[in-house]
């Protein structure tokens, strides 16, 4: 069980969510609970940074689905970045790999 | 407090020293007579038969008797209830010739209006100069607040018992509402396929906690057959919630229209509405089909889709395994609008079609929790499998399932339909489900 850290920044293209540690049941929360403080204006992409994620559980999944909601009741677009195999495999079953924009790194996700 | 004042009473300030002695001393001439009579308790001396032979006047008051009506005409037990009398007849008297004295003994004293007093009595034997008993002493004090102290308390845990039998019975009236809703979610039996069996396993992970996964195999037009297992996102009695709305949502959906993207898009369309508003997106992965059998040919037609389920695992007669990809299907009720992907199969004898919910393939295996059993292992293990009838394969299944024991800790559903080969033996179970 790793704890789940966040930080966000804000790039030219819309901010940076990076994600690290587990993004389970007991965590999901705090990740569901920061998104309305990120701001993402039309046009902007919500980039996700999953690199340092340990594990992704069905509630991870609810809080990635949850992040994509936001970022598209904002004009904007969710881009998730770096994503874990594990996390990319259970993505694929879902079916979520065919709906989200993935990245294999914020650089390009961020366009920088 | 006067005794106080003067003891601390600054020694060199001599006159409030003298106030304070004059203050003592005046209570030192209280009398003897007046500390009797007064007393804040119950005063009493009897003969050694009961008589009483002086009374103070405190507990006459209590009485609400003359002395003239007391002293020397009543004994003490007179002044009892019935229960007093009988409790110092039985233990108080008999301890107190042994023991020369008793001390602190509950009884009721009567008064002259009809009440009952409660006191706590101590009573001991004056001895003459040559030993013999000469009178009996006794100090009688109101125990009426305590009483009503242990009445409360009595008032208190009798509340407390009515509280824990009404929990209780609210408890029991839970678990038949439980045991109701539960049976709602998932089938009581699978019914009689033409050609074919169908066999189910639910595990659930906890006993109280009411399922997130479901499954069900039911007719749809005489001749073909529905059939669904999936899993909702979420746990406890919102997953109850979704699981219900959308089992009976796929059933209604299959009469409607029994194609399987079709069914499953109805119900990508009532998930979305009921849940996208809140903010808190409900989903679920379903796998929906319909069996077309043929007794006739021996064999039957399977045409299943999935919305982000993990794909079926078809067993075959030869000792083969493989899965059937429906790749690309998302989960159902997240976006407004969702592709979801079909797939045929046929089943001839011998053959089974394996679903199941991602408890099985995500149980751990390891201490790790990215050790999970996972995709191979499981088709591995449905290869040792094939060729037998669903009810085997089932349990074959559900002996892995215990085999994980705590590693297996989400809700699991199972659910095969196959066509038994000619030599398997048919049996009164074969559409029964386990649970």
């Amino acid at each position: 069980m790793n704890a789940l850290k966040m930080s966000t920044r804000d790039t030219a293209s819309g901010p940076v969510l990076e994600v690290a540690g587990d993004l389970d049941y007991l965590n999901a929360g705090q990740f569901r609970d920061l998104l309305p403080t990120i701001t993402v204006r039309p046009g902007q992409r919500l980039v996700v940074d999953l690199g340092a994620l340990d594990f992704c559980d069905s509630s991870g999944i609810t809080a990635l689905i949850a992040a994509h909601h936001h970022a598209q009741s904002g004009g904007g677009q969710l881009v998730l970045a770096a994503v874990p195999a594990n996390t990319l495999r259970i993505l694929s079953i879902v079916g979520l790999d065919q709906v989200l924009t993935i990245h294999p790194d914020s650089e390009v996700a961020t366009g920088a | 407090m006067m005794a106080r004042a003067g003891q601390y009473s600054d020694p060199h300030d001599a006159d409030d020293d003298k106030t304070a002695q004059a203050a003592f001393a005046a209570l030192l001439e209280d009398s003897a007579e007046d500390l009797y009579e007064s007393a804040p308790c119950g005063y009493l001396s009897t003969l050694m038969d009961g008589t009483i032979a002086k009374i103070n006047s405190t507990l006459l008051g209590w009485l609400g008797l003359a002395r003239s009506d007391v002293v020397g005409r009543l004994r003490f037990t007179d002044l009892l209830t019935v229960g007093g009398k009988l409790y110092h007849e039985t233990h108080f008297a008999p301890l107190l010739r042994m023991q020369g004295q008793i001390s602190g003994i509950a009884l009721e004293i009567k008064q002259a209006g009809g009440g009952r007093m409660p006191v706590l009595v101590s009573s001991v034997v004056k001895h003459g100069t040559t030993g013999e008993p000469l009178l009996i002493r006794t100090t009688v004090f109101d125990a009426r607040d305590r009483r009503a102290y242990e009445e409360e308390l009595l008032r208190r845990q009798q509340s407390a018992e009515e509280a824990r039998r009404q929990a209780e019975a609210d408890r029991a009236r839970l678990q038949d509402t439980f045991a109701v809703l539960q049976q709602s979610l998932l089938p009581d039996t699978l019914p009689e396929l033409p050609g074919a069996e169908a066999a189910a396993h639910y595990h659930t992970a906890s006993p109280d906690r009411l399922g997130g996964d479901f499954y069900d195999v039911f007719p749809l037009d005489g001749k073909r057959f529905g059939f669904f297992l999936g899993d909702v996102c979420g746990k406890g009695p919102q997953a109850a919630a979704l699981t219900s709305l959308t089992r009976y949502t796929l059933r209604a959906a299959a009469l409607h229209d029994p194609d399987p993207v079709s069914a499953l898009t109805t119900l990508n369309k009532v998930l979305h509405e009921r849940y996208s508003a809140g903010g808190d997106p409900r989903y679920c992965t379903a796998v929906f089909g319909t069996i077309d059998p043929d007794p006739d040919a021996g064999r039957l037609t399977v045409h299943l889709a999935s919305g982000g389920h993990p794909p079926a695992v078809v067993l075959r007669a030869d000792g083969t395994a493989a899965y059937l990809p429906t790749p690309g299907g998302l989960l159902v009720g997240v976006l407004p609008a969702a592709p979801f992907t079909d797939a045929s199969t046929t089943l001839g004898p011998g053959d089974t079609l394996l679903l199941y919910t991602d408890g099985l393939t995500e149980a751990r295996t390891g201490k790790d929790r990215t050790s999970l059993y996972g995709d191979e292992a499981l088709l591995a293990f449905a290869a040792t499998q094939a060729g037998r009838p669903p009810h085997a394969v089932i349990e074959a299944l559900g002996g892995l399932l215990t085999g994980f024991g705590d590693g297996l800790d989400d809700d699991t559903a199972l659910l095969a339909i196959g066509v038994p080969s000619s030599d398997d033996q048919t049996s009164e179970d074969r559409t029964s489900s386990t649970r």
